[in-house]
């Protein structure tokens, strides 16, 4: 396969066609800042903090590294004061709406962001729109993007309680500002979006201690995206740490009658 | 449950005329969602939530994914509209030629804002940032009828046809 001739901040190295040049940066162990990415994901390019800038013979450009793909031999620089002049400005608007971010105090740091240039929005959210893709991946496809403009937000179908949500937690885990909070409470696992309740999933109840833990899941569904001759969990009502225990009751007990 | 959105009580579904638009019409084929979802609202003058749940079970689209392209496009309405519909251009140049009176005017006489439905359900307004005629500015839409150069008693007049009717 033909490869790539790419100068990164200074550095000869080779890349395969149509990757991209933040896949190309990780490769060489060169830092670029996300907001909006994980490689799990299609990137969407939403923060634009991760702009670098592009030399192609005369011409430089600044684009988003997480979604650009490398077609030519170029240049590359990660990290020059007009760079750093953009994501600055950047990082000082998204300030305005989560200023109690550690993450993004701690990027506000990295770039001598002035934390209190604009009034504060009393927002939570970043819209980078990971939890939404997150969740059309690995989830129910519960939450999307709504609106456009100044009005687009992270929301559930009509701004009511989903019921497509399957307690995943993905949106959770992914979320760079921990905007999205789920709470199991009294056997059921509720999601909340901008303090409103977003989804509410039952809990699955464990024989053995009586603990809930994990969301129920409706079998016949995930068993129906397998081929024939999938075999259906046992222990489906057991929670993971009982489940461990009889295991381990179940191996020892070879040994000993009882334990 | 209740959300913004759906505060209004939903008309009377008829699924016959549901199946028409997407089965007779539209063969079931995701790739025609948007005529589809713009056949409903012509229907039913918005898009009401129990359609889309049909809609989306009919050609197997998230329902999120019907929510999210329905908040995106400013010609989708959650909202029931009313029977007629006029649009103020807001855009600059009908703005410099005084439409910002006009939605006052029609905002005090009706007691509606932009977005707004009266109460009998006759009349929305929806104002528009530029409908791209600002040579005969300023312009208003009446039932997506052009009206250039309007004036305040041309708006009376339009009011006085909603009411009308
Ligand atoms: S927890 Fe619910 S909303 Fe969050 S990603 Fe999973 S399915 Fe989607
Ligand atoms: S990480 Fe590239 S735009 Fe957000
Ligand atoms: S501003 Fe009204 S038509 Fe362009």
């Amino acid at each position: 396969m033909k490869t790539l001739k790419i100068k990164i901040d200074g550095k000869e190295v080779t890349a395969k066609p149509d990757q991209t040049i933040l896949e190309l940066a990780t490769e060489n162990g060169i830092y670029i800042p996300t907001l909006c990415h994980s490689p799990a994901l299609e990137p969407a390019a939403m923060c634009r903090l991760c702009m670098v800038e592009l030399y192609e013979g005369r011409r430089k450009k600044f684009v988003t590294a997480c979604n650009f793909p490398l077609r030519r031999d170029v240049e590359i620089k990660t990290d020059t004061p007009d760079i750093r002049q953009g994501r600055k400005l950047i990082i000082e608007l998204l300030m305005a709406r989560c200023a109690d971010s550690p993450l993004l105090q701690g990027l506000a740091k990295e770039y001598g962001a002035n934390v209190q240039r604009f009034s504060d929005l009393k927002d939570d959210c970043v819209m980078c729109g990971l939890c939404a893709r997150v969740c059309e991946k690995v989830g129910g496809k519960t939450l999307t993007l709504s609106g456009r403009g100044v009005e687009i937000h992270v929301n559930t179908a009509f701004s009511e309680a989903s019921e497509f949500c399957i307690g995943c937690g993905s949106c959770v885990q992914i979320c760079p500002v921990n905007s999205i909070v789920m709470e199991d409470v009294a056997g059921e696992r509720i999601l909340k979006i901008h303090g409103r309740e977003a989804a509410r999933v039952k809990l699955v109840h464990c024989e053995m201690c009586n603990k809930h833990f994990g969301p129920v899941i409706d079998l016949t569904k995930v068993m129906s995206k397998f081929d024939k001759g999938a075999i259906p969990p046992s222990n489906a009502n057991i929670c993971p740490d009982c489940a461990r225990i009889k295991l381990a009751k179940r191996i020892a007990g070879r040994y000993y009658d009882t334990i | 449950m209740a959300g913004i959105e759906s505060k209004c009580t939903e008309p009377e579904i008829d699924y016959n005329v549901l199946n028409s638009i997407i089965v007779d019409r539209y063969n079931q084929n995701r790739e025609n969602l948007i005529m589809m979802m713009q056949a409903i609202q012509k229907q039913y003058r918005y898009l009401p939530i129990t359609a889309l749940r049909y809609l989306s079970d009919k050609v197997q689209v998230p329902l999120i994914k019907i929510f999210e392209i329905a908040t995106f496009y400013a010609s989708f309405s959650l909202k029931p509209k009313g029977k007629n519909i006029i649009n103020i251009c807001t855009g600059t140049a009908c703005h410099l030629k005084g439409t910002g009176k006009m939605v006052e005017h029609i905002t005090s006489k009706v007691g509606i804002k932009s977005g707004e439905t009266t109460p009998d359900m006759l009349l929305t307004m929806d104002n528009v940032n530029c409908v791209g005629a600002c040579a005969v500015a300023p312009v208003i839409v009446f039932n997506e009828k052009y009206y250039p150069e309007a004036d305040l008693s041309v708006i009376n007049t339009l009011l006085d046809q909603a009411k009308s009717e």
